[in-house]
């Protein structure tokens, strides 16, 4: 698939949900559980987003981000993501809040840049030439998520709760540098650190 | 329960303060990047003006090896004699900044100043974009003891084999006669023997070198093994080094307008 198709594709399924949404009292499951804003953590300068609970403990965790990354940072990107992770432990703050420690993740983002393709070009590359995706990236997380009572600090608000993250992530090519070179890259060079903020309608 | 926050927030202090906020593995420089590496060391090895014997290290392909980056630094260090360090090309295996960074990071423990040519791998992804701004142009030159280093693009097939890479008419531009330049060597990533060569221009590139007078050598990296050969009549040597990861690199000297190849294992 190319990178415009899939563009394409991406747009459409934005507009299908989105008319979904308006019609169907069934989809209600459409419309997020929460908003997203985070800085850095290898989808943007800035990324905003949709979050879902998932599961009947709500300790699964769906997000889909849009970021962008200025060209004066290092850019220009548009940057789309899918990110899963699951809240392993869960620590009853007294009222005011919960606190879970470690939510292992993974996620994928696809990089929309002109010199960025899903695959490279068949007809110039054979096929073990370059194996990757230079725009479909696969990464691993952790996160640590401190969440504050909405109604203790928000009363009124319709705001459940307004959570606060930190997010270490890295990727396949620098899991495959990592591994080959133990010796001399550390685990700090190749975990990459985001933090966002959470609001739980 | 307490028994999580402590070492957690502990463990969060500890990751914040290392700084890695990333924002994208392909964005192309950030706040703690290298910048212009090639003129800085260059300004640093001066004109070697009176140095009667030129004597470099020519290595490549340093992708996903920093294991044997980082012997390969302190075997060079530990060899006199040596002006410079030549790495001609795939510094990175996506053409991403932290490969980059890692591999710049080990090279700057080198005692003497070191280069960086363009490879394939460095194009892929927005490496091109990495590459300028933390080593500098594709295409440039160096005036070392009377012998001028014109380093250059050969990955033809990541320009689409557009005709233009190798650029000729820059090449030849460079290696006119000129004062105090009495020998040309020419360093790039893919040597003209490669599929990745475009093959429409090795006659020309050949030509070039071979109208070049005191053209002595051109040095080449990518296909991770040593070799050398003369493609045509001119007499001049086309020499391959050895990867990174295959722990061998080329000493090349340079005495009285001759020059003289050791292959060195580490």
């Amino acid at each position: 698939m190319s990178g415009y198709s899939f563009k394409m594709a991406f747009v459409a399924l934005l507009l299908i949900s989105g008319a979904l949404k308006s019609s169907a009292q069934g989809l209600k499951f459409l419309i997020p559980d929460n908003a997203i804003v985070q800085y850095a953590g290898s989808i943007g300068y800035f990324s905003v987003g949709a979050g879902y609970d998932l599961f009947k403990n709500k300790r699964g965790i769906l997000d889909l981000n849009y970021g962008y990354v200025p060209a004066s940072k290092g850019g220009e990107l548009n940057i789309v993501t899918a990110k899963f992770a699951y809240r392993t432990y869960e620590v009853q703050l007294k009222d005011w809040g919960k606190f879970y420690p470690f939510n292992p993740g993974f996620f994928l983002s696809y990089t929309f840049h002109p010199e960025l393709s899903y695959r490279f070009n068949r007809n110039r590359y054979s096929s073990d030439y370059y194996r990757w995706s230079e725009a479909l990236r696969p990464h691993l997380s952790i996160a640590t998520e401190l969440e504050l009572n909405g109604d203790k600090f928000l009363k009124g608000s319709g705001i459940r709760a307004v959570s606060l993250y930190t997010e270490f992530n890295t990727n396949d090519y620098y899991l495959i540098n990592y591994f080959q070179n133990t010796s001399e890259l550390t685990l700090a060079d190749i975990f990459q650190l985001g933090i966002g903020l959470r609001l739980k309608f | 329960m307490r028994i999580f926050i402590v070492p957690a927030l502990v463990a969060m202090m500890g990751l914040l303060s290392c700084n890695n906020f990333e924002y994208s593995p392909n964005q192309v420089f950030d706040k703690n990047s290298y910048r212009d590496i090639n003129a800085g060391n260059l300004k640093r090895l001066g004109d070697g003006k009176g140095d009667d014997t030129v004597r470099f290290v020519l290595s490549g392909d340093t992708q996903r090896s920093r294991d044997e980056t980082v012997r390969f630094t302190k075997k060079v260090n530990d060899m006199p004699g040596i002006d410079f360090v030549v790495i001609a090309g795939d510094i990175t295996e996506f053409g991403v900044l932290q490969e980059m960074e890692w591999i710049s990071r080990s090279l700057s423990k080198l005692n003497v100043p070191y280069v960086a040519v363009i490879g394939n791998h460095d194009l892929t992804s927005r490496g091109r974009d990495a590459f300028i701004n933390m080593f500098g142009p594709l295409n440039y030159s160096f005036l070392y003891g009377g012998v001028k280093f014109v380093c250059h693009d050969t990955n033809s097939r990541e320009h689409k084999f557009d005709g233009n890479t190798p650029d000729i008419p820059w090449l030849k531009a460079e290696m006119q006669p000129q004062a105090g330049v009495s020998n040309f060597v020419g360093i790039s990533h893919v040597p003209p023997n490669s599929l990745d060569f475009d093959e429409k221009l090795v006659k020309g590139y050949t030509a070039a070198f071979a109208e070049t007078p005191g053209f002595l050598a051109s040095l080449h990296a990518h296909t991770h093994n040593y070799d050398l050969f003369y493609p045509d009549d001119s007499g001049i040597p086309y020499l391959t080094t050895s990867s990174m990861g295959n722990e061998e690199f080329i000493l090349a000297t340079i005495i009285n307008h001759k020059i003289s190849f050791e292959r060195i294992q580490f």
